[in-house]
This record gives C-alpha cells, structure tokens and sequence, in this order.
C-alpha cells in the first residue's frame, strides 16, 4: 500500500511540524546529582574499570565494568582473563539489564495475602532474619531445612553447606534447567565412570583437526561458550597447522551445525548409536595411525554396522566415510553433548561417544581430551555438580510428607523450569515455611512466604571456580562495580547473619563477620602459590591484587593426561532411546532446545535479550514451533500460522517458523518464554515448552529426559506475526511499551 | 474530482498568507527558545556564586575536576558541608543544605549550561590551553543567580577555535575534534 504525498502537502506538513517543534522549549528537565561522599576512586566524568566475574550463566567468564558517576555503563570481557580472553557473549553485554532492571524487588518482602496472591509487603531486614531465625529454631524433630538452589556461584556452595550440615539437614540440592540441558550432571558422571574424576573433562577445541560433535552447540549454550568459541577460531584458522574440520550430529541444525562443515541430521536418540558403529568401522578396519586397535575389539563385540545403519537412517557407506574422516586426522576428538543428555540412552550414548577418544588415543593429547588441574587450595578444590534427577524427586516426597520445615530457594525457578509431573508444586503446599533469595518475583517467589532478594551480580562479592576450567586453574574473582541500588541483601549475609542470631555450633560453622573477609579469607589460601601470576609480598596486598586482576590464575597452562579407571573391558552398548508418546497418536518427536538468549529463561526480563534474534530463525520476542517445509506443507501451515503443539501430558500454541534445518519427523521449540511472572519482559509472552514434556516410563531415574517426548501438531487456522529480523516495519515487536 | 479541484483553487489562494503566517510564528519560536535557553533554571537552593567569589574562593576549589577530566563536576555534599558545618550554619539555606548532608542524599542541581550530547566536549583540554572559566561562563563570581551568557551553538565554538594560532587551526576544526 502506497500513500502518495504531493508537494503542497508535503509542505504544509513540515510547517506544522516545524511550528510545534518551535513552540515546544527545549529545556530538559534534569538534575545533576553530585556524590554526597565521592569515592576515592571516582573522578567524575572519567571511567573506572572493575574486574569480576560474569553470572549471566555458570561458566564464570571474567568481565570488566565501566563504571562512571558511581554507574555501570557497559561490560566488557576481562583482556587478561584465561577463559574468556577478553571476548564476551550477548548475554554477558546484557548484565547492565539486571542491574538497572525496573522490575527488580527493592526491599524484603512477605506474602501477605497468602502465596500465590502477590500481594507482598515490605520489611526491615531485622525483622526478617528475626522472624527467620525463629522459624529455624523450631526446626528439628522429624523436620528439617531443605535448600533447592540452581548451579550456584562456588563462593555460595560451602557456606550454604556448612549452615545446613550444623543445622542437621540434608546437603543442598542443585537444579536448574540450564545445567539439565547441558547434561552437566551426565558429564560429572562420564568422567567419574571413565577416569575416576569429579571434574569436567577439557576438549581441546582450538588444537583439534577434527571435531566431531554430538549434540554439542558448544558456540551457544553448552558448558563454556565463550571460551569454546574463541577456541572454535582458532581451530578455523589453521593455527595448528590447516583448517579444522567440524562434523555436527543433531537433529536439528543448530548455530553451531550452521558453522559446521556437515551436518549429520541425525534421528532422535541414536547420536550414541552412531558413535559406536563409528567405533565398530574404526576397529574393524583398523584406521588410523595409532597402532593395533585389537585391544579395543572387545568394547565393539556386539556392534553390527548394519543394524546402526538401519536405526539411524545413515547408510553403511556414510557411516564408512565418517569414520575415515575421523579416524584419519592427527588429532581428532569427538564432544559428548548435552543433545546426548535428552534421551533416555543418554550415559551409554555419552560413553559411546567417549570411546571414540579412547580408541583413538586422544587422552592427553594436543588437540584431545584432557582434565583440569585442580586449584592448589582446599576452598577452591571440590568441583561442584548438580544434583541427579532423583535428588529432586526425593526431596519433593520429603516435602510432601511433611518433612520439610522450611524450604529455602537460590538461583533456581522450579516452578517455571519443572514439568507439572514431578509434583514439586503441589508438594509445596505441605511446605510451612518456604523462602526465596530472587532478586526478582518469578514463578517461585510468587509461590514463596518471603523473598529475600540478593543482590545482582554488579553489586556483590564472590568468585567462581572456571569448571570447564581453561587450559589452566582459574578462579575468577568478583567485587561490587558499584554501590547495590536497593536496599537489597547478599544470601551469604543472610546466612552469616541467621548463624550469628541461632549461635552454637551454627555460629561455630560460620564463624565470619561479612561475607567479605569470608572471601578475603578463602582467597588467602592461594597466597604465596608458585604457580600463580599474582606476585604479592603480604595477604593484604594479594587480596587487593585478586579483586584488581580479576581472579587468581595459574601464570602458565597447565592440564592433566586423563588415566583410564574403567569401562575398557567391553562390550559397549546403547540400547534404543524411549519416547513418551504412541507413534500412531503422536507422529512427530519434540525437540526442545535452549534460547541462545534466553537461555533455560532466566534472559527473559532482559529486553536486550528478548529483541536478540536467534540465529537460525531471526525470530525473537516470542515462542515459535519450528517445522520442516515438508512437516508445513503436510499440515498445510506457513510462517507465522499458529499451531497446537499436543504431548500426552499438556499442550501450547505458538506460530509456526518454516525451517529447511531440521528433519521432517521432528519439530522444535525454543525454552526461555512462557513466563507467568519474573517482570513486565517476560510475562504472558510465549509458551513454556517444558509443559509438555513427558515422564517416560523407562527413564533413568537419575535423568530428566527433556527430549523425549512425542507430539502432535494440529493447526488452529489463526495467524500471529513473529517479530523477525526481516520485518523491519515492527510487527510483531513490542519494544516500546 | 470537482470538488477537490474547488479546494485546491481556495488553498492556492490562501498559501501565500499561509507561508507568512508559519514564518512569523517560527522567528517567534526560535527567539523565545533562545529565552527560555537562557534563563536561570530553579534551583533547588538559592546558591550565590557571588557571595562565595567575594570571600575569595577560586572556581578550581569547588569545580577541581575542571583540569583533569571532562566535566567541572558540581561539588560533593561533603565539600559543602566541609566549609559549612561551622561557616553560616544557623542560615535557613544552610539548614537545607545540611539537611541533604544528614540524610545522605545528594541535592538535585539543576544543570545551567548544557552541551548538546552529540558533541564530545571536555573542559580539561580548554583549561590546559589557557581559557578562562569566564570565557564561557560568563563573570559567574558576579552573579548572584547563575544563568548561562552564551548559546554554545557551533558557530561559537569555532569563532574561538578560527582563533587560535595558525598551527592549530586545522586540527581545531576538524568535524572529529568534537562530533566522534
């Protein structure tokens, strides 16, 4: 539609404008706001740069933030840090959005009119850890204090510990969606199962010739994506001598597929099987330059080529190719994604995989599998995993049966992230007394009796310990960029806090004053280490140094030559992957995957974030059900129709994004909307794909299998316009509120 | 259309009259936004520059920033009280100022002279090259009520930078010494 504006006209109104622009005065009412007690530091109008550490995933990339007038202005990667080499993602540039996010709680709060009501009224910090402290008194007796937190920053974990360890509770239990899509728990158990080690293994991207990769978007989400992608280039850039080559196994084509030089759209749930037959072609042919392959034979007894073959949909002889591609470079490691740790076969796919390392004799070698070197001080040693699946399970029975007295929630949103299966709502209701330390109100603060809000992560202490470290030990050190804006409190306080108010051997476990000299302490244990590059003559000078540098790490690389402890004696086997859901009755398989941007939906109330567009589909602001042109066309559907996506546990509609990169029997859904609260960006926009995921009867018990579930798609014959790169008019946009 | 074509010979008529209109309206428009631009804003405390010069207190002494970052800075809460605390202390204006000091607020300043913010300016460059506060400011130490003397336009600015010496003049009016 075209209007045609004629000269006349065209004149009348740029006078009309002019003339309003004219009368209207242009003075702007501002006010200049000096510092009452200005900072030593603070020169007003100049930068001053802090160095902490990123929490915008659990990866513990270092930052640097601009600070001026007592503002953060903009965040940036840490030059000098290890693991992220000065480079810094979208999410991590979106932080400056947490702090200065409208919706954040600006006090303590209570629910007052019951929870779920959110009607929340404000309260001293005093009055809240009194009331607190009684409510823990009380406790014991066949009751007990249960904390649910998300993969928490490692400063937080030993405190939270210790306070529940003297309170004779059970340890923390450890969940979030982010870390289950990345089967982080999955590749703590690997391995332990292979090596006998409860660190992350390294893959030493950056050296490899050939990558193969299942199911691993390690330039998205999975374990160290900065890190990974700056590795990534490297390895594209031949620094190792030519050009790496990347082979991506998924079903759907995922950011990282797209950079791949193939894509291998594999079936749902047979990326281990795969590996083995590459394993089976490998031994049987004996490829590669690494020797005799005999002692390997055994772990590929009961592999048949052909019935892989069969499973998968790859024929003998692309299986055959594969395997020389892999088997014939120097030095090739294959990735055992958190694709993997969808499917109900996830551990013996990810051992599948592994065994690829194994055969080919990549452990320890550049360009191979590898294990970090432990941080040489006890406060920074134990690396920490999230909890197996069955944790959760037992601890929403305990809530159930009324064992727990007081539920206390950090850094996780169960209510949003878990299917309404696994009961945790309705066992809250048995809860007497549950807290959250949300920043914000989401699904489970509204569901919470208080909500002590912590600060964000510009505004507080702590330090991560990198696991998946770098390629040495690093501990990333993190100290408030600026004063907190409310008048917030940080969880260790909080816990410092009630221990010295319940006194005993609470106040015995955690004897220090402020979270502060808690850290400066914990950091004094890495004084006067050889290895590091802080050169400090006293603790005092060191602490100042580690806030100053950005963490403590070691000067030069260093990894370890993982050693096998077990699992060589074969035979190896991936029985097939299960899925909730008849064929007949649900035709397609369901394939959630994580928003690169909003990631398991904790992005959600960032509007950066929101209006980043995901880089297959541009599509951003709202959930959308990806379909391959064939899947449409059968269903008679296009862009931006929307469609009933229907499991056998719950359904959404969202509008349909036709996309050529994914298999015609699956279809996709990105996580991260479907909030009901957690702010004014993330509210009522989008789907939750978790509500539709299933409970597959054969599930390990130790695993939420968030991939397998089967679906069917139905469509509604309504129409909603996605905001898309390409419509640049703004439909579908809702940036302007 | 006939109709439209009636309208088009009634508007054809009118537009001169129309144009002369828009003009006038616009020169008034622009001058009473040169006014209201340099009127002196409400403060939130009748702050006399004048009575602080005639004690003999230097630009530098409240503004420090001036020579080593881009903005003067207005003065900390604590600068003020500094002096105040045991200087004038019973006045009703000092009251209000003290008053900030005890509840730990900053006092909301309105700005006198304002930079547009497309331009990239920094006081220290100026101070090094020898311009007087006054250059710009006007006699502020004259003023009991601070209001801006000048309309920073570019035009103003380069009459000054067209000014300096012959070597210089070049880099000073380059577009990238102050649009970045």
């Amino acid at each position: 539609m075209t209007h045609t504006v004629s000269r006349r006209s065209f004149l009348k109104i740029a006078a009309g404008t002019g003339v309003a622009a004219g009368l209207n005065p242009t003075v702007r009412r501002v006010a200049l706001e000096p510092f009452v007690r200005p900072p030593e530091e603070e020169l007003p109008g100049k930068a001053t740069w802090y160095a902490s550490t990123c929490r915008q995933c659990p990866a513990g990339c270092g930052i640097i933030v601009r600070v001026i007038n007592g503002r953060a202005r903009k965040i940036e990667g840490n030059p000098g840090h290890p693991l992220n080499r000065g480079k810094l993602c979208a999410r991590g540039q979106a932080g400056l959005q947490v702090l200065y996010n409208p919706d954040r709680l600006q006090n303590a709060v209570r629910q007052t009119g019951g929870r779920g009501s959110r009607h929340f009224e404000p309260l001293q910090w005093d009055e809240v850890l009194d009331q607190l402290a009684s409510s823990l008194r009380g406790v014991g007796g066949g009751s007990e204090v249960a904390f649910l937190g998300g993969l928490m920053p490692t400063h937080l974990y030993p405190l939270v510990t210790r306070f529940l360890e003297a309170l004779g509770s059970p340890a923390p239990v450890l969940f979030d969606l982010h870390s289950a899509m990345e089967g982080r728990t999955q590749s703590h158990d690997l391995t332990q199962r292979w090596f006998g080690s409860m660190e992350l293994p390294i893959y030493d991207i950056g050296h490899a010739e050939v990558i193969f990769s299942f199911g691993a978007n390690f330039l998205e989400t999975w374990l160290s994506p900065v890190s990974q992608s700056y590795d990534y280039g490297t390895m594209r850039q031949g620094q190792s001598g030519g050009r790496g080559f990347l082979v991506q196994f998924e079903p759907r084509l995922s950011g990282t597929g797209a950079s791949a030089d193939q894509w291998v759209p594999v079936q749902p749930g047979t990326q281990g099987l795969i590996a083995l037959g590459l394993g089976r072609i490998i031994v049987e042919e004996n490829l590669g330059r690494v020797g005799s392959h005999r002692e390997h034979a055994q772990l590929y007894r009961d592999v048949n080529v052909g019935a892989v073959a069969d499973a998968s949909g790859l024929p003998v002889e692309r299986l055959q190719k594969l395997a020389r591609i892999f088997a014939d470079a120097d030095r090739s490691v294959a990735l055992p994604g958190g694709g993997l740790s969808s499917h109900t076969n996830a551990s013996q796919s990810m051992d599948a995989v592994m065994a690829l390392n194994v055969i080919m004799r990549r452990l320890g070698r550049v360009g191979g599998v590898f294990l970090p070197q432990q941080v040489p001080a006890d406060a920074f040693s134990a690396p920490i995993s999230p909890s197996p699946f069955r944790d959760l399970g037992k601890l929403v029975q305990n809530m159930r049966s009324g064992r727990v007295g007081v539920l206390m929630i950090y850094g996780a949103n169960p209510v949003y992230e878990l299917p309404r299966w696994s009961g945790f709502i309705d066992a809250l209701t048995n809860v007497p007394l549950v807290v959250s330390f949300c920043p914000f109100i989401d699904e489970t603060a509204v569901q919470a009796d208080y909500v002590l809000p912590d600060h964000t992560y510009l505004e507080g202490w702590g330090y991560q310990v990198c696991s998946p470290g770098a390629d040495r030990p690093v501990v990333s050190s993190q100290q408030p960029a600026v004063r907190p804006l409310y008048d917030t409190r940080s969880t260790a306080e909080v816990l410092l806090s009630l221990a010295s108010r319940l006194g005993g051997a609470l106040a015995q476990a955690l004897p220090w004053p402020d979270e502060p000299t808690y850290l400066e302490e914990a950091s004094a244990q890495l004084f006067g280490s050889s290895i590091g590059v802080i050169d400090a003559r006293t603790e005092a000078g060191f602490w100042s140094q580690w806030r100053q540098v950005g963490g403590w790490w070691s000067a030069k690389p260093i990894m370890q030559e993982p050693e096998l402890a077990g699992l060589t004696e074969g035979p190896l086997q991936v029985p097939s992957a299960s899925f909730a859901g008849k064929p007949d009755q649900f035709p397609y398989y369901l394939m959630p995957y994580e928003s690169i941007a909003l990631s398991d939906g904790r992005g959600a109330s960032q509007p950066w974030l929101q209006e980043t567009p995901d880089p297959m589909t541009t599509a951003s602001w709202n959930t959308w059900v990806e379909l391959n042109p064939e899947t449409a066309a059968h269903l008679g559907v296009t862009d931006n129709d929307i469609v009933r996506v229907v499991s056998p546990q719950g359904a959404l509609e969202a509008p349909v994004v036709v996309y050529p990169g994914i298999r015609p029997d699956v279809i996709a859904i990105p996580t991260g909307q479907g909030h009901q609260d957690y702010g004014r960006f993330a509210a009522a926009r989008g789907a939750n794909v978790m509500d539709l995921i299933s409970p597959v009867p054969e599930q390990e018990v130790s695993l939420l299998a968030w991939g397998a579930t089967r679906v069917r798609v139905e469509a509604v014959h309504k129409v909603m316009t996605l905001a898309r790169l390409e419509s640049l008019d703004g439909e579908g946009r809702e940036t302007v509120r | 259309m006939s109709s439209t074509g009636v309208r088009r010979i009634s508007l054809g008529r009118a537009i001169p009259l129309i144009l002369v209109g828009v003009a006038v309206l616009v020169t008034a428009a622009i001058l009473l936004n040169r006014r209201v631009a340099q009127a002196a804003p409400d403060q939130p405390i009748a702050f006399n520059h004048r009575t602080h010069a005639d004690a003999g207190i230097q630009c530098l002494f409240c503004h420090p920033n001036a020579m080593r970052s881009d903005v003067a800075g207005i003065p900390s809460v604590q600068r003020c009280v500094g002096c105040h605390q045991t200087i004038a202390s019973s006045s009703a204006r000092i009251k209000t100022v003290l008053s900030y000091w005890e509840r730990s607020e900053p006092i909301p300043w309105a700005p006198v002279t304002q930079m547009a913010d497309f331009v990239f300016f920094s006081h220290q460059p100026h101070l090094s090259a020898g311009v007087n506060c006054e250059t710009c400011h006007g006699v502020v130490g004259k003023m009991s009520v601070v209001r801006p003397v000048v309309t920073m336009d570019m035009g103003w600015c380069l009459d000054c930078h067209l000014k300096q010496p012959e070597p210089k003049v070049a880099r000073l009016t380059d577009c990238l010494a102050c649009h970045k």
